[in-house]
């Protein structure tokens, strides 16, 4: 990555990947397939956070 | 800064005082989490007139009371059938069970969810990447897959660098050589004590000299042999490979690593996991360099069944110097020195076993196998260690050295026992080469 400031911008699209895909879990209660690869694919969108968000949430990274 | 060299360039590179913000806002997430899921870890913090609202402060930390692995054991077996209150998640949250492996008492139960697994991974991938592992390698891994953590979350780190992974599960040894050289693997992850073994069988039974075969790096685990010079020099002239050290555990995840450096310690993964060096007599954090201490570790993100302030019992110390690696994430010097339990005053002297293994992998004409044996008649302890000579190496040629090595690493007088090549124990995974025989064997006596 050239543009550390562009943290910001990831941690956007990050949070609107798994804003997505936990409406696509909760509304897919009848439709296994799409609903526990939903919640597999937010573990690993977990793993994002903990590499981005987190430093964003906690004010580690000036905007 | 060559961002290529790190898994996440920020936080590796990240100032420590800004690490340390990160690891208390994280140590307060995952301590309210605990809280508020777990019946164990609520009833430990009640008892001590805690809540998470009452760490205000870094210092704070050191209040919350410390989980043995003797607590866990005394939950398990109950509702939540096997895990008991520690568990933090529905169990049908729960997707992967592992268990430790009983080396020191009855095993202790690890549940996991999969956003844990990712977790594990998570954690080995920054291990992997620093140890230089890229998409074009192929990894063999030799070792049998199951219960036991061991290289599971390697296997499944090195898939998502990109690597390709050849699991070496149920094979013997001599099957696993050959599969290395048919498909030339460039990696492997195996304990010391097995990196040895398939150099000696496959030099010794086969005819093949493992340092012709294509492997370049090799990932060491379960032991502290990659952190021990002599041992770690033995393995490398051994497969013509650099060789990694690591260390994790079953109830912690993957804390530390060397880097491709080989700084001669390992780096804390200070973004994933909070290290505390506490005195063994005094209770007292160490925050300088060059004062060994029992090691308290907290995992700041894993959440199934949580890991807070956990007694490892590792010995460790923080390393005055910093890596040319660019990495903030402090170095332990020489990776884990041993463990407090293993750690034992004979003839009124500290012994750690580590300094034995060192002096006798650091002389050419002794085998890699070794075995001490502590015992005492009467009031007197006695110290016994086995050796095995190299075939054409005669004991007189290499007892001045070994003896004179023994007393300056350890102080202590030994009585040796030479062997022929080939007549001690072999291990496969990890070696029990540490047998002390006394009545009493107390942790308290242990003044480091």
């Amino acid at each position: 990555m050239k543009d550390l400031s562009n943290l910001n911008v990831v941690n956007d699209k990050i949070l609107k990947i798994k804003q997505l895909l936990t409406e696509l879990e909760a509304e897919a209660e009848q439709f296994p397939a799409l609903s526990r690869n939903s919640k597999r694919a937010l573990a690993s969108i977990k793993m994002l956070e903990l590499n981005i968000s987190d430093m964003i949430a906690f004010d580690l990274i000036e905007s | 800064m060559n961002s290529q060299e790190y898994w996440n360039p920020v936080l590796e590179t990240m100032p420590l005082e800004k690490l340390k913000v990160l690891q208390f806002k994280k140590f307060k997430r995952i301590l309210n989490w605990a809280y508020t899921h777990s019946k164990f870890h609520k009833a430990l913090y009640d008892t001590a007139g805690l809540t998470p609202d009452d760490i205000h402060s870094f210092d704070d930390i050191k209040k919350i009371p410390k989980v043995e692995k003797s607590m866990m054991r005394e939950i398990q077996n109950k509702d939540p059938f096997p895990y008991g209150d520690a568990l933090c998640v529905p169990l049908e949250e729960v997707s992967t069970y592992r268990q430790t492996s009983g080396t020191t008492g009855q095993p202790v139960y690890q549940p996991d969810t999969w956003q844990d697994w990712e977790w594990w991974s998570e954690c080995w991938s920054f291990v992997l990447w620093a140890q230089g592992y890229r998409p074009k390698d192929r990894v063999f891994i030799p070792f049998g897959y199951n219960i036991f953590v061991a290289f599971w979350a390697g296997h499944y780190a090195a898939e998502k660098l990109g690597c390709e992974v050849v699991p070496g599960g149920v094979l013997d040894t001599q099957s696993r050589i050959l599969k290395i050289q048919e498909l030339n693997a460039t990696a492997m992850m195996a304990t010391p004590t097995y990196v040895l073994r398939m150099a000696d069988i496959a030099k010794n039974k086969m005819g093949i000299d493992p340092a012709e075969l294509s492997i370049n790096k090799i990932t060491c685990a379960g032991e502290p042999g990659a952190g021990i010079p002599s041992t770690k020099k033995r393995m490398e002239d051994a497969w013509g490979a650099k060789v990694y050290d690591h260390s994790g555990a079953t109830e912690i995840g993957a804390w530390s690593y060397e880097c491709k450096n080989q700084p001669c310690g390992m780096h804390v993964n200070e973004a994933m996991f909070l290290v505390e060096i506490e005195d063994i007599n005094t209770g007292e954090i160490i925050e300088e360099p060059g004062r060994k201490g029992k090691m308290i570790i907290t995992a700041l993100d894993r959440m199934a069944q949580p890991c807070i302030r956990f007694d490892s019992k590792d010995v460790i110390e923080w390393d005055s110097e910093v890596c040319s690696c660019g990495r903030s994430f402090r170095l332990i010097k020489g990776g884990v020195i041993g463990r407090a339990d293993d750690i034992t005053k004979v003839k009124g002297v500290l012994l750690s076993p580590t300094a034995i293994e060192e002096v006798v992998r650091s002389i050419d004409g002794l085998g890699d196998e070794f075995e001490v044996i502590v015992d005492n008649q009467g009031d007197v302890d006695r110290i016994k260690l086995k050796v095995e000579l190299m075939p054409e190496v005669t004991k007189l040629s290499i007892e001045n050295t070994l003896k004179d090595q023994l007393r300056l690493k350890t102080n202590l007088g030994y009585q040796i026992e030479y062997y022929d090549y080939g007549s001690l124990p072999r291990y496969e995974v990890k070696a029990k080469r540490f047998k002390d025989l006394r009545k009493k064997h107390i942790e308290k006596e242990c003044r480091l």
